[in-house]
This record gives structure tokens, C-alpha cells and sequence, in this order.
């Protein structure tokens, strides 16, 4: 569906809409996009997947312009787009929608969508003074305008138009970003995971609606999308990032059977690596024996309208390594944040016995930690402006025993000369894996009972991720318990003793490391595979 | 530096009863008084323009300074009609918020709160008490005053039309592009709108009332002295916008009228006039965060939900 409008060359060839050369973009230690390359025609889809930290938000900002690349080119029609401000892109015909939704939350859901018309709108300050017949007439064609803008979303303008923006499902808020987005009549839409906290049916919806404005706007659009069974079906072409590489670029059907991609979504097979060590075997027979350290039954979380987690059930014992993985946005790490204290959830979470210990979903998170239970967060949240030094010590914050605490710390510092060697520089500074074994050791230092991590791996290139799961696994050598949450499924379940699949907020599988790394069902549970496979 | 009450010797009942029975005497009674609340309500909408645009600055202490400094000087120096005088001072003030404004406008936020109340301090500790002209610490007389009805009208006049225009304006192009970033600045970027040109224009806007509060100040004073422009009143102007609301620009004017009357009225709360501001925007900042004037939300978030923050963004 190419646009007639399309310039074409002398040679009769239409040259690429979008075209990013070489783009790369570093922050502190992570290095998020590592010259990429990109083109777009009219009127294509192209999807861009790839694991969580893959890049692809980052990407995405650099050619709105809400990040500045530190090289390469990015050119819209004959346009450089490269140092301009965010609203000289829009101008040039970019548009976007954002993965946490930014709504103008206390305005109105039409006042929303003529926000995205501003370019497109004429001055009327005089006429606003002065209410003549042609400023009424040009008022209510821009209301016009903006409900027919709702209406093609998918959402009734006579019922949403005058609510505020902040009140609406966020189902709909999305839609009201779509409608904005589209407002401005942007020759490049960009969608930063439009379909995120959507159920099956909201998501059917979503994709007959893209489907619809590609078809009737002359645009290109680039999807971001974690569900990539939409992205198999919206899109003409998918590009994989990985480690902010592109690491392939083809048609879905060729993407779907593409090898490097199975190994960035589910990560390395046990086949390639050396056989577990004995020990973890050793270690979960051992454990079985001992009595349940965390008993999980009917764990519900939700967010607002969104019910993240619903009714998940698992247990750790004392010494055991147990792992919950299974796709983004499956309710993972909002079972780690509940069992933290950090989000609210209802059911039962009893850590350390049922009748001596404490429910994790009626305990406030200081009591939690003080507890036992320690968290290492997704994305490290390292306190980056302090010292690594500052860090460990503040690990060890609700100890009392401060002597004992600065020889552990010592003595790790020792383990890892990596931060031995960087005591006094600021966190920020380190790179991605040296900031994860920093949090790692920070979590240990107050002296845990149970270790929760989440996404260890994230974002960290397969020599590092190595070294991360070598270290978790020391560490239950040594006798820790672990729930670890990871997208990586391979390498979690080779390290773990028993392993739980989340899908869609609920356990789907559950079973033995061992068991589940042979198990079919978690590539599919991972990728969507059904939809390629012909399943519809 | 607010000056005497006019009011002495009348209960708070015969206050408001006098308005309604005898309004001519009422208001030849309390010329001080409206003229106080007029300046206020000017003051309130020059920091309202700014924080309609989502930007907290407290410079606009140091334009009043600037507005009214100019006028008394031209008016002792140049000998020329208070309207070239009030001209002169609005454009100065403007005119120096651009040069200020270009740095500091990049800031955000309590920095900006910060970088711009020192502003107020410089013109006050680092001109005005430097400038052979100001008179020093020792301030100035103004041989142009007009206390009366005559000053007073400009005052009254210019606050009804700013507070209409302002009040039309905010459904047009600029008006609804100014809540855009103050409500979400990326997303009003990427719809198009030059964040850093309507961050600016409001600030000069902002600082021209200002200035011209000044001048429109000045004109109803035989005297004026650098310790009227100081932090104190700085933060009044703050709360006369904030306890009358952000949304409307309705909220500056009526949060000046209630604030100006109110230690009034009520004479026993005449020494504890600070205190009383002070509580005022307490109360206002927990119950009312937007103001006495502020829409009626369709459905509101509870204080869990945002805690709670955004579920995607967080990574569910």
C-alpha cells in the first residue's frame, strides 16, 4: 500500500521513508543501542522485538528525539532528524505514543487529543477574545475533528470527550494516545507497546484498529510490542534487537524460525553449555526434606481495572533454588513486589512457618526485609551518584552488628575485585554486570533468609549473564535460599530445583528444572507460537 | 509593608454590613485595603501565567522591584506622565526576564524555585542597595504619587481585564498548549508545541504584570523602600495564587481579596497575619492541592492507586 505521494527517484525506485544509519547510544556503563540500522517505506509495519532492555524504547527516542544518539544518521524523507528538538520532529511528521502512558491525566480526553493537533491548529488568541461566528465555526471543527479521531479508536466521544483523562480504563488511555498521536498527522507513527496490560480480547481489538489506521492514513508505522504473537500478524517486517544489536531483520514467518531470536527470548539451551554442576541436584534433594521457608497460595495482585496476578500458588523451602519465568507482562515481577511489601496484593504469603512466621501480603516491606526476605529489583536500582563502597554499606542498613558488617563487606570486595578494585567510584559508573553483582552482594549483606531476584540478566550481554548465574549459583551453594525471576528460561531452569511458568497473571506449568527444560510448552507459552504454526 | 488598616474601631460585623448599607463610604473608608488586594491580585496572576505553564518561579518579586524603581526614578529624573513611567518599567522587567530567563528557564522544579527567589534578592540586596539612584537602603520619595481613586482605577481595571483575557485564553492554541506542559511536557513536545518558546513567553509574560504591579504600586505611594520587596512578599504572592488555585484565573484574584480582607475583618488575627498565611497554604496544599478554585474531577484516584504509580512503566 504504497502512498502515491511517495517520491520516487530518477531511477523509478521509491526511496525509504525512515532511514536510520549506524545509530548507537550509550548510558554510563550500558551500552543501550549499538549501531543500528533501520529504513521504512510508506505505508509498511515494522515491528521491533527483543527481550526486555533489548533497546527498544531507547531506539525509539532517538528517532523522536527524546534521547540525542552519540552517532549515526536518522533521516525522515530528505530530512536529518539528528540534534533537532522533540517538536521540530513532529513538525517534520512524528508521532508517538509511550510505553508508560503520558496523558495529560487532568485534562480532558478531547483537550488530550487536540494537544496532538496543535500543529495543525490556527492561532486563534485574538478570536478567543473576541468570540466571532468563523472562531465558534473553527472551535467546534476542531471538536469535530478530535471525537471523529475517538471514534476511529474505538471509543465513544459523546461518553469519554469531557472526562478527564486520568479517569478513563487504561485500555482506553491508550486509545486516547493512539487518537492524539494521530491528531498531528504524522507521515511515522511510532507505538511503544501499545498492547502492554491488555487482555486477549482488548488486544484482538488493538490489532484490527492499527490494521485499520494503516490502511486509511498514509503512514508507516514502527511497533514495540512484547506480545509478539500481534507483532507476527500487524507486521510486513520484524526487526530483533538484542543487547541494543540488531540481531535480525525479515518477514515474520522468517523471524519466527530464525535461530539467534529463539536464543534472545528463551536464552542458551542447556545442550550448548557444560552439565549443571552436581551440587544444585544435591541441594534440592536436601531441600525437599526441610519444611516450606515461603507458602504462596491464591496470590492476586492488580493495578486499578488491571489484574496483573490471579490466584498463583507456589512454595520455596528451606535451602531449595526455585524459579518463576514465562514472557513480559506475564505477572512475574509483580509476584516478587507483593511478596516485597512494595505493591499491595491479597491472598497468602507465608514466610518462615504459617503459624510463627508472618503473611507477606499483611506485613509492611521494612518488617519484610528485617524479616528475611530480600529483593534484588529488576533494572538493579543501584543508588547511582553513591560509591560502591556507600552502596554496601547501606545494604547492611537494619543490621546492628557494624563490625561484623564492614568485614563482610571486605571480604566481598575480595570475591569481586571487579568492585574491590572501584570502592570509591560511583555506582553509575559501573557497567551492567558489575552494577547487578553489586546489588547481588548488596542484598547479601543483609544477611537474607530468602533471596529474591528479579531479571538478573536483564540487559546484559551473554558473557555477563554467565557470570551473574555463576555467582547465584555460588551463593545457593552456600546454602541461601532463591526465587529467582527470569526471562532467560533455559538458564533458570538448569540452575533451579523446581520452576513455576506464569502466564497471563496464572501458573501455567509447573515442575522440575529438569522436567520443564525439555518441555515444548515453554517456547510456546514464550513466544506465541500458535499464531506462525497456523493456530488462530 | 503592608500598610495600616483603615478599618479601625469597626467590628467585623459592621465591616461587611457597612459594604452592603453605605458602599460609598465603605470604599472611601478602605481605599488602602482595595488597593492592596488589586496589587495582590496583579502579583497572583503574574506567577498564576507561570504556573499555568507548569513552572513554580519566584522572581517576580525582583520585576515589581524593577517596575516600581522605574517609575519612581522617571517620575523624580524625567518628570514624564506615570503612563510612559508604567511603560518603561513593564518593558524593563520584561526585558530583563528574557535575559534571566534564557539560563535558568532549563531548570525545573524546587531548583527553579530556588534560582528564581535568588533573583528577587539580587535586585534588592545587589542593585538596589549599589544604585546611587535607588536612593540606596534609603529609598524613595515619589513626587507623582496619587493614593486615591485616581490610582486606584488602573489597578482595578487592568486586574478585571487580565483576568478576563486570561480566562478566555485558556481554551485557544496557547491557552491549552501551556496546561499541555504543565501537565505533560513530553507529550506536548511531541505533539508539536516549542516547550522552551512557551517556558519563556510565559515567564516574560509573568514578569510584565509584575512590573507593572510595581508601577500601578508605586503610583499609590509617597514612598518607596527596598524592604518592600523582600522573600516575605515573595512567598505572599506565592500563597495568593496557590490558596485561590492554579486552574482559573479567578483563584489569584479571590485568593487576594480573602487573604488581604480576611486579617481585616477579623481584628484580633491583625498581628498573626503571617501566621494566618502560612496556615492558609498548609490547608490549602493538603486538602485543596489545586486551589479554592479547581475543577470537579470526574472520578478520582485513590491515594493508593498513586502510590501505586504506573503499572507498565514498573514493569508488571
Amino acid at each position: 500500500m504504497v502512498s502515491e505521494q511517495a517520491e520516487v527517484d530518477g531511477n523509478g525506485v521509491i526511496p525509504p521513508l525512515v532511514e536510520v544509519t549506524e545509530v548507537s547510544r550509550r548510558f554510563g556503563g550500558v551500552q543501550a543501542v549499538n549501531s543500528v540500522s533501520l529504513s521504512l517505506r510508506h505505508g509498511e509495519v515494522l515491528g521491533i522485538i527483543g527481550p526486555n532492555g533489548a533497546g527498544k524504547t531507547t531506539l525509539v527516542n532517538l528517532i523522536s528525539g527524546h534521547e540525542q544518539c552519540d552517532s549515526g544518521s536518522i533521516r525522515l524523507g530528505g530530512a536529518t532528524l539528528i540534534g533537532q528538538p522533540i517538536h521540530a520532529i513532529a513538525r517534520l511528521g512524528v508521532a508517538r505514543t509511550f510505553q508508560n502512558i503520558r496523558l495529560a491525566r487532568e485534562l480532558s480526553v478531547l483537550d488530550n487529543v487536540v494537544i496532538g493537533h496543535h500543529l495543525h491548529r490556527r492561532s486563534d488568541t485574538m478570536s478567543s477574545l473576541l468570540p466571532t461566528a468563523s472562531a465558534r465555526r473553527a472551535r467546534a471543527g476542531l471538536h469535530e475533528t478530535a471525537c471523529g479521531l475517538l471514534a476511529l479508536v474505538g471509543l465513544d466521544p459523546k461518553a469519554v470527550s469531557n472526562r478527564m483523562a486520568g479517569t478513563l480504563a487504561y485500555g482506553d488511555q491508550r486509545r486516547v494516545e493512539i487518537a492524539r498521536a494521530l491528531a498531528a498527522k504524522p507521515r511515522v507513527l511510532l507505538l511503544d507497546e501499545p498492547a502492554a496490560g491488555m487482555n486477549r480480547v482488548e488486544k484482538a481489538r488493538l490489532r484490527d484498529l492499527l490494521t485499520a489506521i494503516v490502511a486509511g492514513n498514509d503512514l508507516a508505522l514502527i511497533l514495540i510490542e512484547h506480545d509478539v504473537r500481534l507483532v507476527m500478524e500487524m507486521c510486513d517486517r520484524i526487526a530483533v534487537l538484542n543487547f541494543g544489536c540488531k540481531i535480525a531483520e525479515g518477514t515474520p514467518a522468517e523471524i519466527a524460525t530464525h535461530p539467534e531470536v529463539l536464543t534472545a527470548y528463551l536464552g542458551t539451551t542447556a545442550a550448548a553449555k557444560p552439565p549443571p554442576p552436581p551440587a544444585v541436584a544435591q541441594s534440592g534433594r536436601h531441600a525437599t526434606a526441610a519444611g516450606d521457608l515461603l507458602e504462596v497460595r491464591d496470590l492476586h495482585v492488580a493495578y486499578g481495572a488491571i489484574r496483573a496476578v490471579r490466584g498463583v500458588s507456589f512454595s520455596v523451602h528451606e535451602g531449595e533454588f526455585v524459579t518463576l519465568i514465562g514472557a513480559n507482562g506475564a505477572g512475574k515481577s509483580s509476584i516478587l513486589r507483593a511478596l516485597s511489601g512494595v505493591i499491595p496484593a491479597t491472598g497468602h504469603a507465608h514466610f518462615r512457618g504459617r503459624d510463627r512466621g508472618i503473611d507477606l501480603t499483611r506485613t509492611r516491606s521494612p518488617k519484610i526485609v528485617r524479616a528475611g526476605l530480600v529483593q534484588v529489583p529488576e533494572g538493579r536500582e543501584i543508588l547511582g551518584k553513591l560509591t560502591v563502597g556507600e552502596n554496601l554499606a547501606l545494604g547492611g542498613w537494619t543490621r546492628p552488628d557494624k563490625q561484623e558488617l564492614a568485614r563482610e563487606i571486605d571480604l566481598f570486595l575480595q570475591r569481586f575485585p571487579v568492585l574491590g578494585q572501584r570502592r570509591d567510584v560511583r555506582a553509575l559508573q559501573l557497567s551492567g554486570g558489575e552494577q547487578q553483582i553489586l546489588t547481588i552482594v548488596r542484598a547479601l549483606l543483609a544477611r537474607p533468609r530468602l533471596l529474591l531476584l528479579d531479571e538478573p540478566s536483564l540487559g546484559l550481554a551473554p558473557l555477563l549473564a554467565d557470570d551473574i548465574f555463576a555467582i547465584i549459583r555460588d551463593v545457593h551453594r552456600d546454602g541461601m535460599s532463591i526465587l529467582l525471576v527470569e526471562q532467560n528460561a533455559y538458564r533458570a531452569l538448569e540452575l533451579a530445583d523446581r520452576a513455576w511458568v506464569i502466564e497471563t497473571g496464572l501458573v501455567a506449568l509447573a515442575g522440575s528444572g529438569t522436567e520443564l527444560l525439555g518441555d515444548e510448552r515453554v517456547r510456546a507459552s514464550y513466544l506465541g507460537l500458535e499464531a506462525v504454526t497456523g493456530d488462530r | 509593608m503592608l500598610r495600616e488598616p483603615a478599618t479601625v474601631g469597626l467590628t467585623p460585623v459592621e465591616f461587611l454590613v457597612k459594604l452592603f448599607t453605605d458602599p460609598a463610604a465603605w470604599y472611601n473608608a478602605n481605599q488602602l485595603v482595595i488597593a492592596q488586594m488589586g496589587i495582590n491580585a496583579l502579583l497572583g496572576l503574574s506567577i498564576w501565567v507561570t504556573l499555568y505553564c507548569g513552572q513554580l518561579t519566584m522572581a517576580n518579586i525582583g520585576f515589581m522591584a524593577i517596575g516600581a524603581y522605574t517609575t519612581v526614578i522617571m517620575a523624580i529624573h524625567l518628570h514624564t506622565p506615570f503612563a510612559v513611567n508604567a511603560l518603561a518599567g513593564t518593558a524593563l522587567a520584561a526585558g530583563v526576564a528574557v535575559v534571566i530567563g534564557l539560563p535558568v528557564l532549563r531548570l525545573r522544579g524546587v531548583y527553579l524555585a530556588i534560582a528564581t527567589l535568588a533573583f528577587g534578592e539580587v535586585v534588592r540586596f545587589g542593585v538596589i542597595l549599589n544604585l546611587g539612584i535607588t536612593g540606596k537602603g534609603q529609598g524613595l520619595n515619589n513626587p507623582a504619587a496619587e493614593p486615591g481613586t485616581a490610582g486606584l482605577l488602573p489597578v482595578l481595571v487592568i486586574v478585571a481585564v487580565l483576568t478576563t483575557v486570561f480566562s478566555r485564553l485558556r481554551s485557544s492554541k496557547v491557552g491549552l498548549a501551556c496546561a499541555a506542559i504543565r501537565e505533560e511536557e513530553v507529550a506536548a513536545a511531541s505533539g508539536g508545541t516549542n516547550v522552551a518558546a512557551f517556558k519563556l513567553g510565559t515567564f516574560v509574560l509573568g514578569a510584565a504584570i509584575a512590573g507593572l504591579a510595581g508601577s500601578l504600586d508605586a503610583r499609590l505611594n509617597f514612598f518607596i523602600d527596598p524592604s518592600e520587596f523582600g522573600v516575605q512578599r515573595a512567598i505572599l504572592i506565592l500563597v495568593v495564587a496557590f490558596v485561590g488555585g492554579i486552574l482559573s484565573p479567578t483563584g489569584p484574584v479571590l485568593g487576594a481579596v480573602l487573604l488581604i480582607a480576611l486579617p481585616e475583618i477579623v481584628r484580633s488575627a491583625q498581628d498573626y497575619r503571617y501566621v494566618l498565611y502560612g496556615l492558609a497554604l498548609m490547608v490549602i496544599a493538603v486538602f485543596r492541592p489545586k486551589g479554592l478554585i479547581a475543577r470537579r474531577s470526574g472520578g478520582r484516584r485513590t491515594r493508593r492507586q498513586r502510590a501505586l504509580g504506573d503499572p507498565v512503566s514498573d514493569g508488571v
